[in-house]
């Protein structure tokens, strides 16, 4: 199987870069942005992640609306969001929007990987 | 204050307390007091009212008709003594008009017409002739009366001036009471008056008026107007003897009077008997028909008695029963208002908890992630000197990091637990499932978990996770409760009322009843042990969910003997019952 990328979307940079590292650890591909509008601009440049793992709350576009844009941008493209607010009605929203999971911060390195793994499989797939 | 000025105004007229702290059971008393007083008045005041009405109306009745009783009476005496004297006047009228003073003047021819005169008119003693100059010519009688001199006598000069004159009653030279009636007449020849007199014993009179002396007249009798008593008298004195009226009559016609002498009422008529010097004077004390009337009294008292009872009887029992009622509502609307309000703190910390969980969970998910890259890193460097103390350290971190997560989680899922999937639940399966969780550390702890499970138990309709929830929590409980060795019952079962019930008993020590009041207190917790200590969110997630699926949950506990939890649920029925709330 080819290298799973991640990008990972989140204001909170310390964590993201930290994330991205371990994720890098782990034999993933992974970049790390503190924004949506950061995100778009990868993609556009031509990097083409499997996964994305997303902040809900951040300043500027949300998570639900930065949901759109990359599954616009990328259909095939399997998002994960990871947030520190957890309510069943934005997991429920982004579910209908096409999100792969919804997983409460802080989480468990040996889950999130496993999220990860079945996310790619799912977008190597096509979606 | 709002409960307190809402109570005092449902009770204000006899429950006005300065003091408004007092107790509840003093506020009920007081309103039943209030309640008793009012339905009373409203119940006996009327009766009492009638039953007076009745008594004065009946009373009025009799008084009426005693009052002509007593003139019927009076006036039934008054016509036997009139028609008497009438009678014997209109004989002695006949006779001096018939016959001269010589005529009758002879003891023979007065001897005959005596007797004639006896044959018809009870009563009378003697007969005799008396001339103008007051002496007695001819007798005809018991006396020896012959030659005495009545010009001095206070009946001899009106009876010479009239045709027909009754005395008063007297005793005369005889010394027997007795009156006469006299007629004059002027001779022819002589040109002088003479008289020609007729005694009758007074008796007589007492005689005519026993005939009317029924059982409801006291007394009857004649008195003169000069006060002397012309018969005798049952309480007055006997003939002759002095009593004089208050009030007369005057001319004709009769006077009736009503007093009140002691309880009881006194009537009088009072009557003048025609061409006579007499008043007759009837008494009757009472009512003439005391008996009806005493019967009358007897039987309105005795009914007053009996509705007074039935209805005081009614009274206090409805005054009970309404102030118990209200006791009942009050305090179910209590039990609401404090429900409400319990609901509402939970939901309170609820939105605050997720707040602060939300706010929490960032840095931790960065402390987190920092110190699981340290740990990366120092997986891949094995000749760090310190590698061994250091991942000790990151281990503890990553420790710490998952307890607050485990607390900021259930903080959310407390927050959340107003959201509801709602589908049938078979609560057996949920406890099933919650058991294959906790069955390992049940076996571990040689703890024994007995299941008495209805099969036949009815579906309810809830959350499946949420029910999960709360069955975990309370056998969790159950099993940190009970220690090693312990018994856990866990019994399913229809309840009353189309309820599905599960009652979970444990072995453990059981709770306060201090403990007991705050066990659904989100943060109480009786988990002090470091390796773990409760959130003291378990509890009032449980209580939350149950109550938002429409069941209740009821605790009873009993220190050194266990507790008892018994969660009960509406049953599904597919009429659209046993829906959750909200």
């Amino acid at each position: 199987m080819a290298e799973v990328k991640i990008l990972v979307v989140d204001d909170e940079s310390d964590f993201a870069t930290t994330l991205s590292e371990r994720l890098e650890l782990r034999g993933f591909a992974a970049k790390a942005v503190s924004g949506a509008e950061e995100g778009m601009a990868l993609l556009a440049s031509g990097w083409r992640p499997n996964v994305v793992l997303l902040d809900l709350m951040m300043p500027g576009i949300d998570g639900l609306a930065a949901l759109d844009l990359f599954k616009r941008h990328d259909p095939k493209l399997q998002v994960i969001i990871l947030t520190g607010h957890g309510s069943t009605e934005s997991g429920i929203l982004g579910m209908k929007r096409g999100l792969f999971d919804y997983l409460m911060k802080p989480v468990d390195i040996g889950e999130l990987v496993e999220k990860i793994r079945q996310a790619s499989e799912v977008a190597a797939s096509g979606g | 204050m709002k409960q307190k000025n809402s109570r005092g105004a449902a009770f204000p007229i006899f429950c006005v307390h300065k003091n408004e702290n007092i107790s509840a059971t003093a506020r009920y008393k007081c309103m039943r007091r209030s309640l008793l007083v009012i339905m009373l008045a409203i119940t006996l005041i009327p009766l009492a009212i009638v039953s007076a009405l009745n008594f004065v109306q009946y009373r009025q009745l009799l008084r009426e008709d005693s009052l002509a009783n007593a003139r019927w009476s009076a006036e039934s005496a008054r016509a036997a003594i009139d028609a008497y004297l009438e009678k014997l006047e209109a004989a002695i009228i006949v006779l001096i008009d018939t016959y001269s003073f010589a005529e009758l003047s002879e003891p023979r021819r007065l001897n005959q017409v005596f007797r004639q005169l006896k044959k018809e008119h009870q009563g009378l003693v003697d007969l005799s002739v008396i001339g103008a100059d007051g002496v007695q010519r001819a007798y005809v009688g018991p006396y020896r009366l012959v030659g005495k001199d009545y010009s001095d006598s206070n009946w001899f000069h009106p009876a010479l001036s009239k045709k027909i004159y009754v005395s008063e009653v007297f005793m005369g030279f005889r010394n027997v009471p007795h009156f006469v009636v006299a007629s004059s007449k002027k001779e022819a020849t002589s040109d002088e008056f003479w008289l020609l007199r007729a005694s009758i014993d007074a008796e007589t009179l007492d005689r005519f008026l026993a005939a009317v002396n029924t059982e409801a007249v006291e007394d009857i009798f004649l008195v003169s107007d000069k006060g002397v008593l012309q018969s005798s008298s049952r309480y007055q004195g006997g003939v002759l003897s002095e009593y004089h009226l208050a009030d007369k009559p005057k001319q004709s016609g009769m006077l009736l009077s009503e007093d009140v002498r002691g309880e009881d009422l006194f009537y009088r008529a009072v009557s003048r008997i025609k061409n006579t010097p007499w008043l007759l004077v009837l008494d009757q004390q009472g009512y003439a028909k005391r008996k009806i009337w005493l019967f009358f009294k007897g039987r309105l008292l005795l009914t007053l008695s009996l509705c007074a009872l039935a209805v005081g009887g009614v009274v206090i029992w409805l005054a009970g029963f309404l102030a118990n009622k209200l006791k009942e509502s009050d305090e179910a609307r209590d039990a609401i208002l404090s429900e409400t309000e319990h609901t509402s703190k939970l939901a309170s910390i609820g939105r605050l908890a997720a707040g602060v969980a939300h706010e929490i969970n960032n840095p931790l998910a960065i402390i987190g992630e920092k110190a699981g890259l340290m740990e990366d890193l120092l997986g891949l460097d094995e000749s760090f000197r310190h590698r061994e103390k250091f991942l000790a350290q990151l281990q503890d971190l990553r420790g710490a990091v998952g307890r607050a997560r485990a607390i900021t989680h259930r903080l959310l899922g407390f927050a959340r637990r107003m959201e509801t999937s709602l589908s049938l639940v078979s609560l057996n399966e949920v406890i099933h499932e919650v058991l294959s969780f906790l069955e390992k550390e049940a076996a571990y702890r040689n703890i024994h978990i007995i299941l008495q499970l209805q099969p036949e138990l009815p579906a309810i309709m809830g959350d499946h996770g949420q029910l999960q929830q709360v069955f975990l929590n309370i056998i969790n409980n159950a099993i940190d409760a009970v220690g090693n060795h312990g018994e856990i019952h866990i019994t399913s079962y229809p309840g009353e009322g189309k309820k599905v019930q599960v009652a979970i008993s444990d072995t453990g020590p059981g709770m306060s009843p201090e403990v007991r009041k705050h066990i659904f207190e989100p943060f109480f917790t009786t988990k002090m042990d470091k390796e773990k200590r409760g959130t003291g969110l378990g509890l009032s997630i449980t209580y939350g969910i149950v109550k938002k699926l429409g069941g209740e949950v009821e605790v009873s506990s009993e220190l050194g003997v266990g507790t008892t939890f018994i969660l009960s649920f509406p049953a599904y029925q597919e009429n659209g019952g046993g829906e959750a709330h909200g």
